[in-house]
């Protein structure tokens, strides 16, 4: 399809600027559907967490409550945005943009079907670790730029803290990276095709928990959102925040929970590769269009993630900020080093679908 | 053509970040200027097809440096340090130390131009040439000791991090978990049998 | 060539600052209110602030960053010896097993000298 398109827009333009104006097109369309997941995931969240507690959740706007998204950003568009006396106002404004752009930029690697990816660039990985570590900025911007207590104190807190995560991350992703021997996100994708038994998250088991619930302590969900826990520190980084400013920062903390649980399914559950791959039987039934790879099953796959991510919210009570920093220092980190001399070994003794290497 | 407006662009942005540096008063602009010269050097390594390089820059310096110069800045009390500032001061130090870098410059490319081809633009590799790869290659075989060395070097670091910051603050209540999990029933409750004291 | 997969990552950071930028311009122009002291001063559960915000932090937090810069550049080691490890092979796979061993010589002393706790 991309291809037709570009063909008739060859027809309008010249050269580079039909493949430009394309790019542009695909890039505005992915973040209209990434802003769109995250209205709907704020509506999911409400309504999975109202019945895990015996409630409906919003069920006035719209059939069932579908249309709750749009009356919500409506009214935060058209609230007032304080900036507070004693702020530093540039930054104040600054902040929710250094939130939101990383957490949407991300998405320029992230391989959606088989050949498609807006920049397929070679260090994908390492484009991804380098724009995450930015999100930190935004939120330790906000909590300075406020001028607050509690938006100081959660700001702190919340970058000790994913910080701590974030090396757990890494030495996850190293495992990752030894199995693939590709920091490319599609060649990720590539060295777990061939059904459920090649997906790392099978071979890497320990190392995809550490990354996954990394990855929730990263964005700050419960149970580790110390950063804004409300019963101590009213709402943390984001307290004098309002009206837009404030969506700003929702969407970004949302846009994050669906990047990380996109990558936990890249790196992990093989993408847009269907569990069932290679599965002979499947062929010439109607079942076999279930083997083919496709965007469907990276788009279950998030959706899984993401459903556990507001499992996660309605299961546990939040974590004391020692226990957080106990588990990701000393729990996570020599996991990942542990796991890692592990692989070693199954490299060396040829243990695992990828036994190619050495 | 396209990738000159982009060296421009950005180097412009660069110089302009770090002068922003050097002038501002408050001394989080001056970090946040900081952080955009990075991501702009980042970008300009990433023109030499540096692209390892340029990643782990902004990973290492922006992501990690950075954070430690803004949880310093952010823990002082900016309005007195603001006002302490003065530019004059530092002015001739500054411009000495700077003198010296350039002309350190101005010999290495001076030098490197006797035996090198310098002018000749190096071809542009393909697209599935990998930075990392290569310096994978060659890194932990040809290098291999100034890598072990680099190993001892971030030891050195940990210890001395822990030895100068590391204070213990009398009367903590610790939680020894190990201890609370394994506490046993006998430790805790007293079973006490006793006959009835009255029985009305 | 290498740099023209990179355009569409510097056009998507342009866009989606101009999205940011866009949204927090429409939030600024659509929410007007009145302004007043009472709504402008910042929240401290109904009391004036009583001093400025800024405090004093436990130097705890300095070394948690520096701890952070240490692991992060270990990481930045390990990533290009992933990539290589199959060109590499068991020179470089215990060139790196030493190398993990020194610094877990590091870790294991943070870890008795107690710099992981939190209290």
């Amino acid at each position: 399809m991309a291809n037709q398109l570009q063909q008739l827009l060859g027809q309008f333009l010249p050269e580079p600027f039909d493949w430009l104006v394309l790019t542009v097109l695909q890039i505005v369309a992915l973040i209209i559907c990434v802003i769109l997941c995250v209205a709907y995931l704020t509506l999911a969240e409400r309504k999975v967490i109202g019945y895990m507690q015996s409630r409906i959740g919003p069920n006035r706007v719209g059939p069932g409550g579908f249309l709750q998204p749009f009356a919500d950003v409506i009214k935060l568009m058209l609230k007032e945005v304080i900036v507070p006396n004693r702020s530093n106002s540039f930054l104040f404004v600054v902040a929710p943009l250094l939130a939101i752009v990383p957490a949407l930029a991300t998405w320029a690697v992230i391989p959606l079907f088989p050949g498609f990816v807006i920049a397929d660039i070679n260090a994908g990985l390492l484009y991804v670790l380098a724009l995450t570590s930015l999100g930190v900025y935004g939120i330790l911007l906000a909590g300075w730029a406020t001028n607050s207590k509690y938006a100081l104190l959660g700001a702190m807190r919340s970058a000790a803290q994913i910080v701590a995560y974030e090396i757990a991350m890494g030495f996850a992703l190293v495992g990752v990276l030894m199995a693939s021997g590709s920091l490319n996100l599609g060649d990720i994708i590539e060295a777990q095709s061939g059904g459920v038994s090649n997906w790392f998250a099978i071979w890497l088991f320990p190392l995809f928990i550490v990354y996954f619930i990394s990855g929730v302590a990263e964005t700050n969900r419960a149970p580790f959102d110390v950063a804004e826990g409300e019963s101590e520190i009213v709402a943390g980084f984001h307290v004098e925040y309002s009206g837009i400013a404030f969506a700003v920062f929702f969407l970004a903390e949302y846009a994050n929970i669906i990047l990380i649980a996109a990558l936990t399914s890249v790196m992990f559950c093989g993408g847009w590769e269907s569990p069932f791959a290679g599965w002979e039987f499947l062929q010439g039934t109607v079942f076999a269009v279930i083997a083919n790879p496709s965007l469907a099953w990276f788009a279950v796959k998030i959706a899984f993630f993401l459903f556990c991510f507001l499992w996660f919210r309605a299961t546990f009570p939040r974590y004391r900020y020692d226990q957080i920093m106990r588990l990701g220092w000393k729990i996570f980190i020599p996991v990942t080093i542990v796991w890692i001399v592990v692989e070693c070994g199954m490299l060396l003794l040829k243990i695992g679908p990828w036994g190619t290497v050495l | 053509m396209a990738e000159q407006i982009i060296f421009y662009a950005f180097s412009c942005l660069l110089i302009i970040a770090a002068l922003g540096v050097v002038v501002s008063r408050n001394p989080i602009n001056a970090v946040m200027s900081l952080v955009l010269c990075f991501v702009t050097s980042a970008a300009i390594w990433l023109l030499l097809e540096a692209e390892f390089l340029a990643m782990i820059l902004v990973l290492v310096y922006v992501g990690a440096v950075m954070v430690l110069f803004v949880f310093v800045v952010m823990m002082q009390d900016i309005e007195s340090a603001t006002l302490s500032a003065r530019f004059a001061p530092n002015v001739w130090p500054g411009l000495v130390v700077g003198a010296i870098s350039l002309a350190e410059l101005l010999v290495v490319v001076w030098v490197r131009r006797e035996g090198l081809p310098i002018a000749a633009v190096p071809e542009p590799h393909p697209a599935d040439y990998s930075n990392t790869l290569e310096l994978g290659k060659i890194l932990y075989t040809q290098y291999v000791y100034a890598f072990e060395l680099a190993a001892f070097l971030l030891l050195l670091a940990i210890v001395a991090a822990i030895v100068l910051t590391m204070r213990e603050r009398p009367g903590l209540k610790k939680q020894n978990i190990s201890q609370q999990v394994s506490v046993r029933k006998e430790d805790r409750v007293r079973v006490v049998k006793m006959e009835p004291e009255s029985d009305a | 060539m290498l740099l023209e997969n990179y355009v569409p990552a510097l056009l998507f950071l342009c866009i989606a600052t101009g999205i940011g930028l866009v949204l927090m311009s429409l939030g600024f122009m659509l929410g007007r209110g009145e302004k007043s002291d009472a709504k402008l001063s910042p929240y401290e559960c109904g009391f004036d602030a009583f001093e400025d915000s800024r405090l004093k932090f436990d130097v705890r937090y300095y070394l948690v960053a520096i701890l952070f810069i240490v692991f992060d550049l270990e990481i930045a080691f390990l990533f290009p010896w992933a990539v290589a490890l199959d060109t590499i092979g068991l020179f470089g796979m215990v060139a790196m097993l030493i190398f993990l061993g020194v610094l877990v010589v590091g870790f294991i002393y943070e870890w008795k000298k107690g710099a992981l706790e939190w209290d």
